[in-house]
């Protein structure tokens, strides 16, 4: 099955068709966000244009406000009560994705999530995988046994597990969790893979491995990472967006944030001066 | 212990004012108190177990001779003939709600007066009466025997009263009063015969009365549907098959000997088996605990199979879907219905509930449902709707627990795939609580049967087993319960009698019920806790 050509709500009838941009080209425009917990403001004003096919790392210290840009992206603040984007829009492949006709379950389908703790469900790691196509339907055994093989190939976690695939996911090693939970994520051909601080507990070799994947993952999906980890930054994204006070200080090419910051308080936290 | 002696340089170190309470520091005099308390609950918990064995045991002693005294004084050689007796008696209950049905049918399907229907029923009555006579000889003997045997009976235990005196004399030292206790022993042998004497008259009238019963079916006049006849012919087979019984019970009556033992072991069969219960009777006093049993099992299962949904579904609703308003107002609100004292249900249960069920039932457009009407006010569904009200607030509160305890990134990752609220909840949550929504339903189980004011109130106190062959009907009927049985009737029975040691097995059994569903569903909960990597 291909993935839907948008995700508006069936029943709403609006459907935008989705034609493959070229590399660099923006897919998600984030246009003037305020964001709020209640009462308390999160997010001031936040303009950010995440292109297609590249990875964007979100940096800044705790409490910045990056992890919640992130969690509107998929619209996964709407499970706390009382967080609303109160002034500006957030596009994808131009449909605002706040708007009333915007079916949500479609846009999760779209835009998926890796979290910070890795999390698979009390299932085997086949069970795991074939969740959200299940969810969607799907249940051709041959079809599904496909999916979890290219899934797991992609999530370079295949020759690892090929052997076990039935035996519970919460067997494996934190490392490799966290990989079943990126494979579970690609399992659902997402065009958008939001990392909300993938290797934050796991050892550094680990860490490696996820990074290595998040090297060959870049080819065909839109990544978008939340990292502390400056090096990590540094080492895997194409352009990185540093957070200060729910404020966005600095967006530019990796590169450059690094090398030639423009922002004096973006070289004091890129140099480790506070943060 | 010797402590060294302070320097000066280490004195600061050295308490000076040091509480002592009873010649205990304030620590030791800390760990007895709270110790204490946890040891006392422990030797209650271990008195109170001694106690409920201590009493009951002796039941099934008493027991034994309870069923030798009803061989030896010949009950069971008259109930031989009574079983026959009864098993007629079932036969013309038959024959009278053939009647009904064909009355029926003349008045509603061929519009015939009242009066002309019992005119073309003439027929069918004579034959009922004929056969019902039938019995009459049987019937007689049944009670010239049943007099003989409770006589023997009651001699019998006035000799064993007078031997209890005796012995309480003489252990008091009393050695003259005891020897005044005159004892006028049974000579069952010679009391029997009079019993067993009739053998041959018994044989002699049951073959008439066999005669008679096959000669009265073969005046049964026709009926006038299939279906009628249908029925007519059962009735014949039945009749049939109740004449081949007759000569299993004079094998039955030939081969009875007083003197055969009672197996030990019939004591206690008699009791975990036993489909009666029945206590102050001029007869037979029986103590089976199976009607008791089904009660309390058949009010317990319509109490969950009410109670597991609401109190889930309730649970599922407060901790997946609702607002933190809601779970503010509607929390509380189920767990404050555990303040109602179970009494005050139960009289809500007959003043109210039973009423409107009986009500509803006799509504026409509600008489498609199974067992409606009913006219019986309290019975199983009355006492499991309230029971179920009790067993709400346990398993409400314990699912709702184990639902809190599914880690908050499984639904994340189920949200992040793209499942809806109901996938997520159908898929991931309650899986992964299931041990725990599983044992709380187990613990609501234990809290149900173990009730007893509600169930006193409103089940209606009819022992007698539910007659499963009505269907779903069978929640209609009125049941007595295992708790019931034992706050109705304790406070009445002698101490040390045969009743009050058997209300005892009763809580005993009752006891390892509860303790054994609250081990399953410890059980359960330990071995299936998901492990939260």
């Amino acid at each position: 099955m291909d993935i839907k050509p948008s995700f508006t709500s069936p029943t709403s009838g609006r459907s935008i068709p989705v034609t493959p941009s070229p590399v660099g080209s923006t897919l998600i425009d984030i246009d003037h966000v305020d964001f709020f917990y209640g009462a308390s403001q999160a997010l001031h004003d936040i303009n950010l244009k995440i292109e297609e096919k590249k990875v964007t790392a979100f940096i800044g210290p705790s409490g910045c406000g990056k992890s919640t840009l992130l969690r509107c992206l998929n619209r996964m603040n709407d499970l706390i009560d009382g967080t609303r984007v109160a002034n500006g829009q957030i596009k994808i492949r131009g449909i605002d994705i706040y708007d009333p006709s915007v079916d949500v379950i479609e846009l999760r389908k779209r835009v998926g999530m890796v979290f910070q703790k890795s999390n698979p469900f009390p299932k085997s790691i086949y069970e795991n995988i074939t969740y959200g196509l299940r969810l969607q339907g799907r249940s051709n055994k041959s079809d599904l046994d496909a999916v979890v093989e290219k899934s797991l190939r992609g999530a370079a976690l295949w020759d690892e597990v090929k052997d076990r695939l039935h035996s519970s996911g919460l067997g494996l090693s934190g490392g490799q969790q966290q990989r079943l939970c990126i494979a579970r994520a690609i399992a659902v051909e997402p065009e958008v893979i939001l990392m909300d601080e993938p290797c934050s507990a796991l050892d550094p070799i680990a860490t490696v491995k996820v990074e290595e994947l998040i090297q060959e993952l870049r080819t065909k999906f839109t990544i978008v990472i939340v990292t502390h980890n400056m090096q990590q930054a540094a080492r895997c994204s194409d352009k990185t967006a540093f957070f200060y006070m729910g404020k966005l200080i600095e967006f530019a090419d990796t590169r450059a944030i690094f090398m030639n910051p423009a922002n004096a308080q973006t070289e004091a936290y890129v140099s480790g001066r506070f943060g | 212990m010797e402590t060294p002696r302070p320097t000066s340089q280490s004195d600061f170190l050295v308490n000076k004012k040091r509480i002592r309470v009873l010649g205990l520091s304030l620590d030791d005099a800390t760990k007895f108190f709270f110790g204490g308390n946890a040891v006392v609950s422990i030797i209650v918990l271990a008195l109170i177990t001694y106690f409920l064995f201590q009493e009951g045991i002796g039941f099934f002693g008493q027991n034994h001779r309870n069923l030798l005294t009803y061989r030896q004084a010949g009950l069971e050689y008259v109930d031989f003939i009574r079983t026959q007796e009864s098993g007629h008696i079932a036969l013309t209950r038959y024959l009278s709600d053939l009647r009904l049905r064909q009355y029926n049918y003349y008045v509603a399907e061929q519009k015939m007066s009242p009066a002309a229907a019992n005119q073309a029923l003439v027929k069918f009555d004579d034959f009922a009466a004929q056969y019902g006579d039938a019995v009459e000889p049987i019937r007689g003997m049944v009670s010239d025997l049943t007099e003989q045997a409770t006589a023997i009976k009651t001699k019998f235990l006035i000799a064993e009263d007078k031997k209890t005196e005796r012995q309480q004399l003489l252990v008091a030292g009393k050695i003259n009063e005891a020897a005044a206790v005159k004892i006028e022993s049974v000579d069952f042998a010679a009391e029997l015969h009079i019993l067993t004497g009739v053998l041959p008259v018994y044989k002699q009238t049951s073959a008439e009365f066999a005669k008679k019963l096959d000669a009265s079916l073969a005046v049964a006049p026709r009926l006038t549907t299939p279906e009628l006849m249908a029925r007519l012919d059962r009735f014949n087979q039945l009749t049939h098959d109740y004449l081949a019984t007759f000569p299993a019970t004079t094998r039955s009556l030939e081969t009875w000997d007083y003197t055969r033992p009672v197996p030990w072991y019939q004591a206690i069969s008699a009791f975990l088996f036993g489909r009666e219960w029945l206590t102050a009777s001029f007869w037979q006093d029986w103590y089976g605990i199976v009607p008791l049993l089904m009660g309390s099992v058949m009010v317990s299962f319509v109490a969950l199979v009410i109670a597991v949904p609401l109190g889930v579904g309730a649970a599922i609703y407060i901790n997946q879907i609702a607002s933190s308003r809601e779970q503010r107002i509607i929390k509380p609100s189920i767990e404050f219905i555990s303040a109602f004292p179970s009494v005050v249900l139960g009289f809500f249960g007959i003043a109210v509930l039973g009423q409107s069920l009986r009500w509803l039932s006799q509504q026409t457009w509600l008489a498609w449902v199974p067992g409606f009407p009913f006219s019986e006010r309290l019975n199983i569904l009355t006492a499991g709707c309230l029971l179920a009200l009790i067993a709400v607030p346990t398993i409400f509160t314990l699912a709702e627990d184990a639902l809190q305890n599914v880690p908050k990134a499984f639904k994340e990752a189920s949200f992040a795939l793209g499942a809806t609220r109901l996938q997520t909840i159908i898929k991931i949550v309650v899986p992964a609580s299931l041990s725990g929504i599983i044992s709380a339903v187990l613990l609501g189980l234990g809290r149900v049967i173990g009730e007893t004011m509600v169930v006193l109130l409103c089940a209606g106190n009819r022992i007698a087993i539910p007659d499963f062959t009505a269907g779903l009907a069978v929640v209609t009927q009125p049941v007595h319960t295992m708790t019931g049985i034992i706050a109705q009737e304790m406070g009445e029975v002698v101490r040390g009698s045969i009743h009050y040691r058997a209300l005892f097995v009763v809580g005993i059994v009752l006891f390892f019920l509860s303790l054994g569903i609250n081990f399953i569903a410890q059980k359960i909960v330990r071995k299936y806790r998901i492990s939260i990597g």
